[in-house]
């Protein structure tokens, strides 16, 4: 050992091989990334019925709330945000879905990983971005690309990434992720100089769970009555929630949408087929299966999505108000409840699946797969052989965010959509 | 009762008449029209519409409903059903289906998409597959590799016929495949065995496709590859089993469309909806 070696810092990444964030002025993808989303909202806008106070959850994903608090920015649906608003920091959700974006990711990174990772890292390239206004960035393990891309990110931010165990056993692994946990809440505490107080960690757990017991109830509202509200605009009032809103006047909002989705009045029978959505997330403005499966004239009554209701469905259980109890109540939520498909075994997710078809009288499954993310691709094997074994109508759809292939997908779904309703 | 059934699909568009008046079943098939999309694929249905009443020697005002299929199926404004070349062709193979074995396999090779269609034993729709999103595996592809080798599509296929190789070439992008044939030629290889090596990539991927949806019964093959003698060698040889060419194979989507017109006119009938 020579003695111009550095110590790496307390920090996950080697000080010694940091290099400048990488930078691009590129006012036309900024551009179109507005034109995208802006087109998505004017499609929307011609639903019937469409909550009235939609505009707000709508502004929230077109301007994220500034302020004075600080931001950490995190990717998935795998990090407690609870431990950031416990720190009076703004929690936002760095998955982007702007297609606008995936080319400049392509340049810079690599044209072989998912557009999510693509048009995500792209956010950074631009200096005036919502991403580049975080603080503090917060990444999982749960796929290749989010592993590596940890340490690019950690040249733009400090960054901490978690690391999530191979198995959801919690016997096994219970430990180590609430270990994980408990340092991320190191990483965070430490670098927003602050203290986490048990009192203001159970206070967002709270939140947390109010927003869960929303979006359970609004889910079962639409199982009962798809017509009442667009699975787009379902989600446009889930993920704005992920943009560093103040999780209360939100709750306040999103509490006038249930009431207007419960007076709903069914006029007629719905015949459409209702469908459970299962796969990869689909983020705010690629709507483009959703787009399809409605325009399709199908419902989706529920999903499995980790940007959809799955993403708030399970509510934080606490049995003990100790420190570490609390540490362990977060890692079974986010990580040993996750339908994600990082984990050797895709039985929470096929579970679920089949609970929902159950549960809701679905007609059939749609299975979204990302080009270029091998995990789900790899799921929708075994998916696809449990679905037919069981008589569960089945589609999978691969595709990516560009829309070449819209009428192609349009075909696939309208003839699947033909099939289900011939089903005896 | 006479229907119709309009398939707009990517080059060509087709029409079929059915007479359910018929003698036989042989004879419904009352008249067939065909014309090259073009770029105005509403107009062109249109055309090809009137071109098959004149040929029935019918007027719009005797025929009881029309459906319309294929990429185009929205496009028209003449139309009283809209249904996916999927449930058409699976309709069409069924209305007439080729001696022998039950078909459960159909294999549709258009010039955008190829599709194959695993139908079970009461021949409903059971499972399919289709390319994605690239124009390999199509009938676009051989198309863009006879214009690479300057030969027309029947040169084309006549060169494929003769040739006896089994030169080993990737069809998984039509724009690398391009490419690959400029390779090919750099290393003076005979333009008969390019032209082989391209309709064995082809059928190498319907086979695969067919696996995915799963083997059985009798294959039919149909849609405007099917009339591409190389091409169902290929295909034939490379799933080693044989494959029937439906009788006017063009025509068995848009057929299919007539009698899903037919199928929903008299079951809004039984039901006493106007």
């Amino acid at each position: 050992m020579t003695d111009d070696r550095v110590a790496p810092e307390a920090g996950q990444f080697d000080q010694r091989y940091r290099v400048d964030p990488h930078r691009v002025d590129d006012p036309g993808a900024r551009k179109r990334s507005r034109f995208v989303a802006q087109q998505q909202r004017e499609l929307q806008a011609e639903f019937a019925p469409r909550p009235a106070n939609i505009a707000f959850f709508e502004d929230l994903l077109e301007n994220p709330p500034t302020g004075d608090a600080p931001r950490v920015g995190y990717f998935c649906s795998m990090i407690p945000v609870e431990l950031v608003h416990a720190l009076g920091a703004r929690a936002v959700r760095l998955g982007c879905g702007n297609p606008a974006l995936v080319q400049p990711g392509e340049e810079v990174l690599s044209g072989e990983i998912c557009p999510l990772a693509k048009a995500s890292f792209a956010a950074f390239l631009d200096e005036e971005s919502l991403a580049n206004s975080c603080d503090l960035l917060v990444v999982p393990t749960s796929c290749d690309a989010k592993r590596k891309l940890g340490e690019v990110l950690a040249d733009y931010k400090p960054t901490f990434m978690l690391n999530l165990p191979p198995e959801q056993d919690a016997r096994r692994y219970g430990r180590f992720s609430a270990g994980e946990i408990s340092r991320l809440a190191g990483f965070l505490t430490g670098h927003l100089g602050k203290r986490l107080s048990t009192r203001r960690l159970l206070e967002a757990i709270d939140l947390g769970r109010e927003r869960s017991a929303f979006v359970r109830r609004l889910q079962a509202l639409r199982a009962e009555k798809p017509a009442a509200l667009s699975v787009r605009d379902f989600f446009v009032v889930i993920q704005s929630s992920f943009t560093g809103a103040d999780l209360a006047p939100w709750l306040a909002e999103a509490k006038k949408v249930l009431d207007e989705v419960e007076r709903f009045e069914v006029s007629r029978r719905r015949l459409r087929p209702r469908l459970v959505l299962t796969g990869a997330p689909i983020l705010w403005p690629n709507f483009k299966p959703l787009n399809l499966i409605e325009e399709s004239g199908a419902d989706v009554v529920a999903d499995t999505l980790c940007s959809g209701a799955q993403s708030c469905f399970d509510p934080v259980v606490i049995d003990e108000r100790g420190r570490k109890a609390l540490m362990r109540a977060l890692a079974q939520r986010y990580v040993f409840a996750s339908p994600c498909p990082c984990f050797i075994s895709q039985a929470t997710r096929l579970s679920r699946v089949l609970d929902l078809v159950g549960e809701l009288g679905a007609d059939g499954v749609v299975s979204y797969g990302l080009r270029l993310c091998q995990l789900f691709d790899m799921e929708a094997y075994r998916l696809s052989r449990i679905m037919r074994a069981r008589r569960i109508p089945f589609l999978n759809l691969r595709t990516d965010y560009s829309l070449e292939d819209t009428e192609q997908l349009r075909v696939r779904l309208e003839a699947f959509l033909e099939t289900v309703g011939e089903m005896p | 009762m006479i229907f119709a059934g309009v398939d707009i699909g990517s080059t060509t568009t087709k029409a079929v008449i059915l007479d359910r008046d018929a003698g036989s079943e042989g004879e419904a098939v009352r008249g067939s029209a065909l014309r090259l999309s073009g770029n105005l694929p509403d107009r062109t249905a249109k055309r090809v519409y009137l071109d098959v009443l004149e040929k029935a020697g019918l007027g719009a005002d005797d025929v009881a409903a029309v459906a319309t299929t294929g990429y185009g199926r929205r496009l028209v404004d003449f139309g009283d059903l809209v249904l996916t070349e999927i449930k058409a062709c699976a309709a069409g193979v069924r209305f007439a289906p080729p001696p022998g074995e039950a078909v459960h396999t159909i294999i549709d090779v258009g010039g955008q998409d190829t599709k194959v269609i695993a139908l079970s034993d009461e021949g409903d729709i059971e499972d399919f597959s289709m390319n994605d999103k690239c124009a390999a595996g199509t009938g676009r592809f051989l198309e863009m590799l006879a214009a690479k080798l300057e030969l027309s599509y029947e040169e084309f296929v006549a060169a494929a016929l003769k040739s006896k190789t089994m030169i080993q070439m990737n069809a998984t992008c039509a724009v690398f495949a391009e490419s690959e044939v400029v390779g090919l030629l750099a290393r003076n290889v005979k333009v008969p065995d390019i032209a082989a090596a391209a309709h064995n990539a082809i059928a190498g991927r319907i086979a695969s496709m067919t696996r995915r949806v799963g083997q059985r019964g009798a294959f039919c093959f149909v849609g405007g590859g099917a009339r591409n003698a190389a091409l169902v060698r290929a295909v034939t040889e490379s799933l080693n089993k044989p494959v029937h060419v439906a009788e006017n194979a063009q025509f068995v989507v848009a057929l299919g469309a007539a009698l899903g017109a037919q199928r929903r006119y008299e079951h809004l009938k039984e039901k006493e909806i106007p």
